[in-house]
């Protein structure tokens, strides 16, 4: 493995292609990033009742997330502590506890050991129960939204999103907040899994081009974005240091809807403007209104408007599952949230007329770096390098257009400092980036 | 019209049969042959339900539906979803399909009831769909399809069509291709 220096270079306008492909640096990644970042689990909305539990990953450790007599949340590893195998089996549903199938021992759903079988008999009640309950992770909430990380010493979840927070509340901070409708569709794609972030997080490059059928086809008032129209002015991208970051179009929130569902969006909009207004101020009303593609640091991904929300999870270096969600205001009548669900589905649902343009990209991307010449090559995201800049008024740096590479650039920033095994404490933040203007 | 011979949840005779597994051969083979247009003009009913429910893995004892958790359609289409679709594999700047990917279906285990309405028939179908895409881009679907025929104009035609894919983790990029 090269330095890191060498693996991202120019401020992270080059990218070493070595590490979309090598397995050590893979294995890095998990130990670096995917064992110490704040990592989406679920919302709070999907598991609201004592016994609820859904089952996900983290990387590729498998954890469960339960909600617990008290109201409270907590997760743990998948993996019985006397054997390793797997305790839970389900996607998610409402439980008691969970027996390993095994050799039967049972945890409680706060992942504590409560029963051994034979514990008198085989054990001669000499088993300490209390140090082998399964492994716990640490979780936190970010208005509603469930994040667990491994890491004892990482910063609060609040701190983690750093700036990008001040964007989140624009829709999770709405009145009545925001949920997300579930079982997640699930789906695999043979592709690192960073190629789907840095194309969540600002490529709004390739809209124009990769969907002109569907475009072409949807209407709506995007339709117009077929074959790179000019985009001078009706956007915005931000990357905040904490390596997330998103690009908006302006007043293009429900524009990837049509018809009925369009209207009924645009007229929801509308009502609610004023209050976000009143309650956070001008430039969050412009931002409620338009239309994002996002991604919070590492593999969790969104298009606020869209509203598609996605994991992508690793499975390897050259492998991913797709966990997709939809995105909803809680305050949207039922009927609304109903439409926006099949409309997320027909788009970027794993039979989405978007989605499955991506597909394709996403792993020639990756794949075409298996050839060992192809691979000692970079890669490269110079776009409108240079012109970002600090807004007093907004967290981050800006740069105007929603076409240019500057939240990929941060995001590969973020990815280096990780991966140079840095201190949290040494790791960039959006605080002392404030503290120039 | 109803006849002793056509109530409901009653096997179709054998001649109905044959008809209904003629128009599930055919149907598939356009599909292979991507006469999308022919499809749609010929072999559904503008009022049709298209569905595929996402799986869920849930242990035989907890049917608990949970918190705001809704049933996830991968397609939920009417025609004009449908059409939409098939428009825009019309459009000849669909990159992913372009070289084309090939689809083979197979159908069997056909069982054909006459439905609760006049005239119209249940069926219950397994299917295998291979689809092979460039140099060795495999993916295999498997399920089954509860189906809806319903006669117009002398025609079978697809009333609705409600799709079981036994994976819960879709093996494949995407399942932009009809079942």
């Amino acid at each position: 493995m090269k330095p890191i220096n060498k693996l991202v270079q120019q401020e992270g306008a080059i990218q070493d292609r070595s590490i979309f492909w090598d397995e050590d640096i893979y294995q890095k990644e998990m130990e670096e990033i995917f064992a110490r970042c704040w990592l989406f689990l679920t919302h709070e909305s999907i598991i609201p009742d004592d016994g609820d539990y859904q089952a996900t990953t983290m990387g590729e450790d498998s954890v469960v997330v339960a909600r617990q007599k008290d109201g409270s949340i907590k997760a743990f590893v998948n993996s019985c502590t006397h054997r390793g195998n797997a305790v839970c089996f389900s996607d998610g549903g409402n439980a008691k506890a969970f027996t390993c199938p095994y050799h039967g021992w049972v945890f409680g759903m706060d992942g504590s050991l409560v029963d051994v079988p034979l514990e008198k008999q085989a054990y001669h009640n000499d088993i300490d129960k209390e140090a082998l309950g399964l492994k716990k992770i640490r979780v936190q909430s970010y208005k509603g939204f469930i994040f667990g990380t491994f890491d004892e010493g990482a910063p609060s979840l609040e701190d983690y999103l750093g700036g990008m927070g001040w964007y989140l509340d624009t829709f999770m901070d709405a009145p009545g907040g925001a949920e997300l409708i579930g079982p997640p569709m699930k789906s695999i794609l043979d592709c690192n899994w960073k190629n789907p972030t840095e194309n969540f997080i600002g490529d709004g490059y390739h809209v124009g081009w990769a969907h002109a059928s569907a475009l072409e086809i949807a209407g709506g008032p995007l339709a117009h974005a077929k074959g790179n129209a000019e985009y001078e002015g009706v956007g915005l991208q931000v990357t905040v240091p904490e390596g997330h970051g998103f690009g908006v179009i302006w007043e293009a929130a429900a524009a990837l809807h049509a018809g009925p569902v369009y209207e009924a969006y645009q007229k929801w909009l509308d009502e609610r403007s004023p209050v976000i207004k009143e309650k956070m101020g001008e430039h969050r009303e412009k931002f409620y209104r338009g239309h994002w593609d996002a991604a919070i640091f590492p593999n969790c991904s969104f298009l606020y408007g869209t509203n598609t929300f996605k994991m992508w999870q690793p499975r390897g270096p050259h492998s991913i599952e797709v966990f997709t969600w939809t995105l909803v205001e809680k305050d949207m009548p039922d009927e609304l949230k109903q439409m926006i669900h099949t409309d997320n589905m027909l788009t970027f649902g794993t039979a989405g007329i978007l989605e499955s343009d991506d597909g394709e990209n996403m792993e020639q991307c990756t794949q075409s770096n298996r050839g060992y010449s192809t691979r000692q090559g970079t890669l490269y995201l110079g776009m409108g390098r240079g012109m970002e800049y600090q807004n007093p008024e907004l967290p981050g740096l800006v740069s105007d257009g929603w076409i240019n590479e500057a939240p990929q650039r941060g995001m590969y920033r973020r990815w280096a400092e990780f991966m140079e095994g840095k201190p949290w404490s040494e790791l960039s933040t959006t605080a002392q980036l404030e503290q120039k203007k | 019209m109803s006849t002793n011979n056509q109530q409901a949840g009653q096997s179709v005779d054998q001649s109905t049969h044959f008809e209904v597994e003629r128009f599930l051969v055919q149907e598939a083979r356009a599909l292979d042959e991507e006469r999308f247009n022919d499809w749609l003009e010929n072999m559904l009913t503008k009022d049709i339900s298209y569905q595929l429910p996402t799986q869920e893995v849930r242990y035989r004892k907890d049917s608990k539906v949970l918190g705001n958790s809704q049933t996830t359609y991968l397609y939920n289409d009417n025609f004009g979803m449908l059409s939409m679709r098939v428009a825009r594999l019309g459009t000849g700047i669909v990159w992913a399909e372009d070289p084309r990917v090939r689809n083979r279906r197979i159908v069997s285990n056909i069982d054909a009831e006459w439905a609760d309405v006049d005239g119209e028939i249940e069926v219950r179908s397994a299917f295998i769909l291979f689809r092979s895409r460039m140099q060795r881009d495999q993916a295999t679907h498997y399920g089954i399809r509860m189906d809806r025929l319903r006669k117009e104009d002398g025609q079978w035609k697809l009333a609705s069509r409600v799709i079981t894919l036994d994976q819960r983790v879709v093996l494949d990029k995407n399942i932009h291709c009809f079942f």
